[in-house]
């Protein structure tokens, strides 16, 4: 008991006297279990794109409190609040990429025994309802825009296979207001990840891009697109996976592609 | 004593640096209006002045704002024909086809709200990012292209030498939000008050024709009820100017569709229904500006009407009916419909007459200002 009690005590030390522990969590895609990237030509698909906005991380501690991920502004790919996940490199299947990428979401955290992560997919309402033309990294890159809609697109996602393609734009939709000063969005289109038995050591973030596509139809040569708006109903499939209810806009439940996967 | 001295001393100061401020921001921009017409709003933080506008004609007509060379803004938007493009749907750059027809650029500094369909646009500043960087469709084709914008200001002699003069405050002036902000500042500039109709207004009696002054009375009469939707000065009621205390907004489905008789509009162009979802919002799109109607065709959001007296039947009909094929259906008992559309009667010549009152919105001056013209293709001009 006492050997428990001592850690515990000097955690609770550690976070009261404000030091806090820099800690990086990473992403990886895979299809299949096997790493894809926009150069890989043996799996069944090709990725056309793949980017999204993380913010609200958390970690679960292993008595199952919330600690925050405290993200560190580094004028590139992540402000305090939310940061920018890049797989496409615009080479292979990726046409018209920015040509870096970046898998890491760095922080810092008030230390201690982490058993899980949680966080939100996309850009907090505060980021993504204020003027468009004021932004700055990682908000700042156009082709994350969404300047008509909403504000921002949360996550842009593409597959193609010989004969046929799937685009994803996810954002949120269904606003009133105007873009500078949105009131509100009843499809706020953010899907929630939680993930148990993740050690930021240890384990790293996967998307499992064959979720994404087991959710689409890939089959009839048709190219479809989800770009989440209200009569979209391509984008009922793949919001399954994302977790979230299609006809009311609400999120039903942890966001199934995304698992947890091994740091090699 | 002296503390007052020293009050007195930075009021002074203050003052000083107040003028200077004022001087050195050029003067006051003036508006090419007739006085009883209200100055258009504009926002705080792009105010206008003359080389601002003269910048953003620049821009607004340079191909290399596109992913290929090959289009400016100018590519929708044409002077002569009232700033649009004569195409039923606009045409990218990559020659993906719009869902939607090029709006005139006439007078849209007054606009409450900018395109067709979109209850969340109401600045001409965050609009100019669509046709840039939108992807879907792609019209000028620069998403994640940004960087070789600010290239092209910091390389080209004469953007140069813009760009640090008209945003003097400016660390580093040369941005896509500036860009944006001089295209903004041409496109408001764009203003037409001299048809026949406006001098007309202005005491000319004979700027209008008997013919145009009949239509006159049938289009602002509740027999036909055109003036409901394209009322104002601005004959759009989705119009607001700087002395507006509350701007106007209006969307109508006037009864185009009526797909499977229950009010459907063609997918993907439902109109407001296709950002809010609501299906009282479906197939509701603002009534554009009459002003250089003549000019425009094709008509309606989809350039689905080839004529201006196809439209003047449309309205008659209180809609359109559609005999078949995957759009049929009776537009004119749309659910949706907005009230004002609804069945009426004009002999031939009340017809001629609506259709010449119409005409006569058309402002030669707008269509031929040099100072609206292709500065690339004048070389007389700075």
């Amino acid at each position: 008991m006492r050997r428990l009690l001592i850690p515990a005590f000097l955690a609770t030390l550690i976070s009261c006297s404000g030091r806090q522990e820099n800690v990086e969590v990473q992403f990886d895609l895979q299809f299949d279990g096997q790493p894809i990237n926009c150069d890989t030509e043996t799996a069944p698909v090709r990725l056309t794109d793949l980017r999204f906005y993380v913010h609200n991380l958390r970690f679960v501690t292993t008595d199952q409190q919330e600690i925050p991920l405290n993200l560190v502004a580094d004028g590139l790919w992540q402000n305090d609040r939310v940061a920018l996940i890049d797989f496409e490199n615009g080479e292979g299947a990726c046409l018209n990429g920015s040509g870096v990428t970046n898998r890491i979401a760095r922080g810092s955290y008030s230390g201690g025994p982490i058993s899980g992560l949680a966080f939100d997919i996309g850009v907090p309402a505060e980021f993504n309802h204020a003027d468009p033309l004021r932004a700055a990294p990682p908000l700042a890159y156009t082709e994350m825009h969404w300047h008509w809609a909403s504000g921002y697109k949360f996550m842009r996602a593409g597959i193609e296979t010989d004969n046929d393609s799937f685009f994803l734009h996810l954002g949120s939709s269904r606003c009133e207001g105007t873009i500078g000063d949105i009131q509100g969005c009843v499809s706020a289109n953010r899907p929630q990840v939680r993930l148990t038995g993740f050690d930021p050591n240890v384990n790293t973030v996967v998307l499992d891009l064959d979720e994404l596509v087991g959710a689409v139809n890939l089959h009839d040569g048709v190219r479809s697109e989800c770009m989440s708006g209200p009569a979209n109903n391509e984008c009922r499939e793949p919001f399954v996976v994302l977790g979230i209810d299609f006809d009311s806009g609400n999120m039903v439940g942890p966001a199934s592609v995304f698992r947890v996967g091994k740091r090699e | 004593m002296k503390r007052v001295l020293v009050a007195v001393t930075a009021t002074a100061a203050i003052v000083l640096l107040a003028v200077f401020l004022l001087s050195s921001s050029g003067q006051e921009y003036r508006w090419n209006i007739p006085e009883d017409i209200p100055s258009p709003l504009v926002p705080a933080d792009n105010p206008m002045s003359d080389v601002k506008v003269e910048l953003g004609r620049w821009l607004f007509y340079d191909v290399r704002l596109s992913v290929n060379g090959t289009m400016s803004c100018s590519n929708c938007h044409f002077q002569r024909i009232a700033f649009t493009d004569a195409r039923a749907r606009a045409l990218g750059a990559t020659g993906e086809s719009h869902p939607r027809g090029s709006m005139s650029l006439v007078n849209t500094a007054y606009n409450a709200r900018l395109t067709w369909a979109n209850h969340l646009l109401d600045r001409l500043e965050v609009q100019a990012l669509t046709p840039m960087f939108g992807e879907n469709p792609v019209e000028m084709g620069m998403a994640g292209r940004e960087a070789e914008i600010v290239e092209l200001l910091r390389t080209d002699s004469r953007y140069r030498e813009y760009f640090p003069e008209v945003f003097s405050m400016d660390e580093d002036p040369f941005s896509v939000l500036n860009t944006v902000r001089a295209i903004a500042s041409f496109v408001r500039s764009i203003v037409s008050f001299d048809s026949p109709y406006d001098r007309f207004l202005q005491g000319d009696r004979a700027a209008l024709t008997e013919s145009e002054i009949r239509g006159m009375t049938l289009f602002f009469s509740e027999q036909t009820e055109c003036f409901h939707c394209h009322g104002g000065f601005n004959f759009t009621d989705s119009s607001t100017h700087a002395n507006a205390l509350i701007e106007s907004v209006g969307f109508h489905n006037n009864g185009l569709y009526n797909i499977g008789e229950h009010g459907g509009y063609p997918e993907g162009n439902t109109g407001l229904h296709d950002l809010t979802g609501k299906p009282r919002d479906m197939g509701r799109f603002k009534a554009p500006t009459l002003r250089n109607i003549a000019m425009t065709a094709p008509y309606m959001h989809d350039g689905s009407i080839a004529t201006l007296d196809g439209v003047l039947e449309h309205y008659m009909q209180g809609g359109r009916i559609i005999d078949e094929g995957p759009h049929a259906g009776d537009g004119s008992r749309n659910p949706y419909k907005s009230v004002f559309v609804r069945e009426f009667e004009l002999t031939k010549s009340e017809r001629e007459d609506l259709l010449a009152f119409l005409r006569a919105l058309t402002d030669r001056t707008v269509l031929t200002d040099p100072v609206y013209s292709n500065p690339f293709s004048d070389p007389g001009l700075p």
